[in-house]
């Protein structure tokens, strides 16, 4: 045995060059993409594809391989297509909502096919845990004309993506691989190859006159085409499974691989003698096999997370095989279309798994589905009180967010973005009316200001303001619209683990410039710019105030850290300031407006906890009486 | 043990950012990995900041499937005590042990009048009453021993659950591990060592 690198689980040598770990399903892409020797990488950060991103981003820095935090999906997506096209292997990760920012390059592409394996992996969030919405991503197989793997196990995430790079150069094919929050956070044990070699990225690019063809309608026939053959793939048709088809049951339950180690579980623990057909292959599903193979049943149970997708394009094939089968989907099973399976939420379905399937009567009932949630808000014999998400002690965004109040009316209409900063809208904070998606503070905002009598605020992170920002910026230049966008930069993004930006330093990102973003937005044309420290919080007033004032586009940039990012590079920030009672007179400006957790009141006085506050010290500007006194603060 | 040898254990921890709960969760089930055993657990942590509600899900001769249903739980360990009741659900049908620290962490929310917290004693009545057995760790006694700046909480209670015989957590080899995964520097070895061979004297069965 030997330890692997600190952040890893431990390594048991197997054979020459073979070992098993535990790797959770994130790492487990990642061995499969070193295993299929894919020499360029690309992504954006996003929440559950983050562990994926930030060991390709160690590998890179090792020299492994190529890999870039790309400025948004689409770039990301085109970098990596072009790299395919020149023969070079390359992956693309990224969350569900990335492959939405994706698309339009997605689309394009799929008809053109690839050269080298192209892999595109794609991270669901049912429940949206840390997202702005929930989506299926097996859609967009039928969309794009792509095939969709999705692996239930960290070894089948490994297996998987070696395979698919297989398939993606047999076929010229884009390949889309599916996990979602179970399958990407779980770890469980795999057998892999120990890869140490160099993956290279040298590629050659041949010039063909598809990419110049105006009647694309053509090539999206050959896409047709290419699916017909890939669905008749015994290597792609053998990601599904039939498991435990030694029973006699006329019954068969039917899932996706997401959630199959789940159904498996809630099967056994019923003790069910069902077999469960286990559909891997998400697109395209080969209609006759299917057709055929469920001829030997008579009822059939679709156990699905999100979306009925299975069941109603399973429901068609058994219209068009004309199959007399007794079918229990969502509604007779009551499973939920929306948020995330947990084995609690399934036990109503499979207690009526368990009943007579001629039992009509049951199947009708909409019982109460239990909320995922339950122990949020949920009782045992008394009302548990939230644990509300919040901005750390001592974040930078509390600084800005309470020059930004100030300087503001209630009346004033801010719309925010997707970020840490998001959390703004938490009382007593209460900064943010609006959130779309990355970027659309400043979109939105114009929208606003175009039909509102009222001063309007776009509040944006560094991250959201190189994502997707810049366009409505420069919109905003255009026809000189009257909005005031706050950029609040960490220099990183800290909401999905703290990934550099372009605005980040060298100490952050290396092999990587360092965009001044005053110089960007000045660089738009935007005339009323300036650029502050947070802790300034009386200054900044009296300046967001006179941007406010300027009649056209105008941006203040609030430039601070992030602790968390902080904490990252040394575990003493300094000392807690404190509270001089004698010059406190419990206004509560620190306390209710500026809201550091950190702040709290105890036996009638305002204290600052030591074993929480982060030296960061803003609250020590905050206060109209000063009485609280900075003590000593470390540079980090 | 036993002829239940293969049956699974399933281990639910709970705790806020920053405890160390999905660490906890490594410890367990690399201790137990590096036995030969099959271990799966999953992490489920919403955003970056800290303070937000974690929680982790083992299962100890399992595979590939770290979920269970809440009639399932054998043990709950609590890093803090308002997130051991809210995960105390899992505790009502299967009424496993139950392990948890004193630590209870009032959020601003309730000075500021937003939320009513429930007394430290009515939520040590409500563990009582859905648990087999339950353990106080005493995490502030052990904080306040600790003089470095680091307070490995987890650590000393990873060293607790090495008492209990179902978890397979043998003392030498979980200690073994605890050098090889957390010791990066002589200084935080020492840190964790320590909080290792103590952390037992830190817990209390309620009788
Ligand atoms: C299209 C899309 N890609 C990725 C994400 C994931 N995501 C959530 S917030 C965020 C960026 C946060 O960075 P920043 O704007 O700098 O704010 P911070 O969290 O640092 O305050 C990202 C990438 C997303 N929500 N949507
Ligand atoms: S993670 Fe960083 S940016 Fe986010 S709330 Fe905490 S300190 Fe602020």
């Amino acid at each position: 045995m030997k330890a692997a690198d600190s952040k890893t689980d431990i390594d048991v040598v197997e054979g020459e060059g073979e070992e098993v770990q535990l790797l959770m399903g994130n790492r487990a892409v990642v061995q499969g993409l070193l295993e299929a020797k894919v020499g360029l990488t690309t992504a954006y950060p996003g929440t559950p594809s983050t562990e994926i991103q930030m060991q390709l981003y160690k590998l890179h820095q090792k020299g492994q391989l190529y890999f870039e935090f790309s400025v948004n999906e689409k770039v990301a997506f085109e970098i990596a297509g072009a790299a395919a096209l020149s023969g070079v292997r390359s992956a693309v990760i990224m969350k569900h909502v990335g492959l939405n920012v994706a698309s339009d390059s997605l689309m394009a592409l799929a008809y053109f096919g690839v050269i080298g394996g192209m892999v595109v992996v794609v991270v669901d969030d049912p429940g949206c845990l840390s997202s702005q919405n929930e989506q299926d991503s097996r859609f967009w197989g039928k969309f794009s004309h792509l095939p969709i793997l999705e692996p239930s196990t960290s070894q089948e995430i490994k297996d998987t993506i070696v395979q698919a790079y297989e398939l993606s150069e047999k076929y010229n094919t884009i390949i889309l691989v599916r996990l979602t929050s179970f399958t990407s956070l779980n770890t469980a044990e795999v057998k892999m190859k120990v890869v140490e070699e160099k993956l290279a990225k040298d590629g050659d690019f041949f010039k063909d006159i598809r990419y110049a063809l105006p009647a694309r309608y053509v090539l999206h026939k050959g896409l047709h085409a290419i699916l017909e053959q890939i669905k008749e793939d015994e290597d792609f048709l053998g990601n599904n499974e039939l498991k435990y088809g030694d029973s006699i049951s006329d019954r068969l339950i039917i899932t996706q691989g997401a959630i199959y180690p789940m159904v498996e579980y809630m099967r056994n623990l019923n003790n069910l003698d069902i077999p469960i057909l286990k559909i891997n292959a998400i697109h395209p599903l080969n209609e006759k096999q299917i057709g055929e193979f469920l001829k030997k049943y008579k009822y059939i149970y679709f156990v699905e997370e999100l979306e009925s997708y299975l069941e109603s394009e399973i429901l068609s094939i058994i219209g068009k095989y004309n199959l007399n089968l007794k079918v229990f989907g969502k509604e007779q099973l009551a499973i939920p279309e929306e948020n995330r399976i947990l084995p609690d939420v399934l036990s109503e379905a499979f207690k009526r798994i368990a009943t007579d399937p001629n039992n009509e009567e049951i199947f009708k009932v909409k019982p109460p589905v239990p909320s995922p949630y339950a122990h949020v808000f949920g009782r045992v014999d008394q009302l548990i009180p939230r644990t509300i998400p919040r901005l750390c002690d001592g974040c930078c965004h509390r600084g800005a967010f309470y020059s930004i109040k100030r300087a503001t009316k209630k009346t004033d209409i801010i719309p925010s973005d997707i970020g840490c900063y998001a959390l703004g809208q938490v009382f007593p904070v209460d900064i943010g009316d609006f959130w779309l998606c990355m970027g659309a503070s400043i979109g939105t905002a114009i929208g606003f200001s175009l039909t509102n009598d009222k001063p309007v605020v776009a509040v944006i992170g560094d991250g959201t303001f190189f994502h997707a920002g810049i366009p409505p910026l420069i919109d905003a230049v255009l026809y000189n619209h009257n909005i005031t966008v706050a950029i609040l930069n960490n220099s990183l993004t800290a909401m999905t683990g703290g990934q550099p930006t372009p605005s980040s330093d060298e100490k952050k990102a290396k092999n990587q410039r360092q965009l001044d973003i005053e110089q960007v937005v000045r660089g738009l044309g935007v005339e009323y710019v300036k650029s502050v420290r947070v802790e300034d919080t009386k200054e900044n007033t009296k300046i967001f105030r006179e941007a406010m004032a300027h009649e056209g586009p105008s941006v203040v940039i609030f430039n601070g850290e992030c602790v968390v990012e902080l904490y990252r590079h040394s575990l003493d920030l300094g000392e807690a300031p404190y509270v001089d009672e004698e010059l406190c007179n419990m206004c509560g400006t620190c306390f209710i407006e500026f809201s550091c957790p950190s702040i709290i009141k105890k036996d009638g006085q305002i204290v600052i906890r030591e074993d929480t506050c982060t030296a960061c010290n803003i609250c020590v500007g905050v206060c109209p009486q000063t009485a609280i006194i900075p003590r000593k603060k470390k540079k980090v | 043990m036993s002829g239940n040898e293969n049956k699974p254990i399933n281990i639910a921890i709970v705790g806020l950012g920053g405890q160390g709960v999905i660490t906890l969760a490594k410890l367990i089930a690399n201790t137990n990995f590096m036995l030969g055993k099959k271990v799966c657990y999953n992490e489920q942590h919403g955003l970056s900041q800290r303070g937000g509600s974690v929680q982790s899900s083992i299962r100890i001769n399992e595979a590939d499937n770290p979920l269970f249903a809440a009639k399932d739980t054998d043990f709950i360990i609590g890093l803090e005590k308002l997130e051991t009741l809210r995960y105390l659900y899992l505790a009502k049908e299967a009424k496993p042990k139950v392990l948890v620290s004193n630590r209870y962490d009032i959020r601003t929310t309730s000075d500021l009048g937003l939320e009513m917290f429930p007394e430290s004693d009515d939520i040590d009545k409500e563990i009582l009453k859905y648990s087999s057995a339950t353990y106080i760790f005493d995490a502030l006694g052990f904080e306040a021993s600790v003089k470095s700046k680091l307070k490995p909480v987890n650590v000393a209670v990873f060293s607790v659950l090495t008492t209990f015989p179902e978890l397979g957590l043998p003392t030498g080899k979980a200690e073994d591990y605890v050098m090889e995964y957390l010791g990066r520097n002589i200084l935080l070895k020492q840190i964790n060592k320590k909080a290792f061979k103590e952390g037992p004297k830190w817990m209390k069965k309620v009788e």
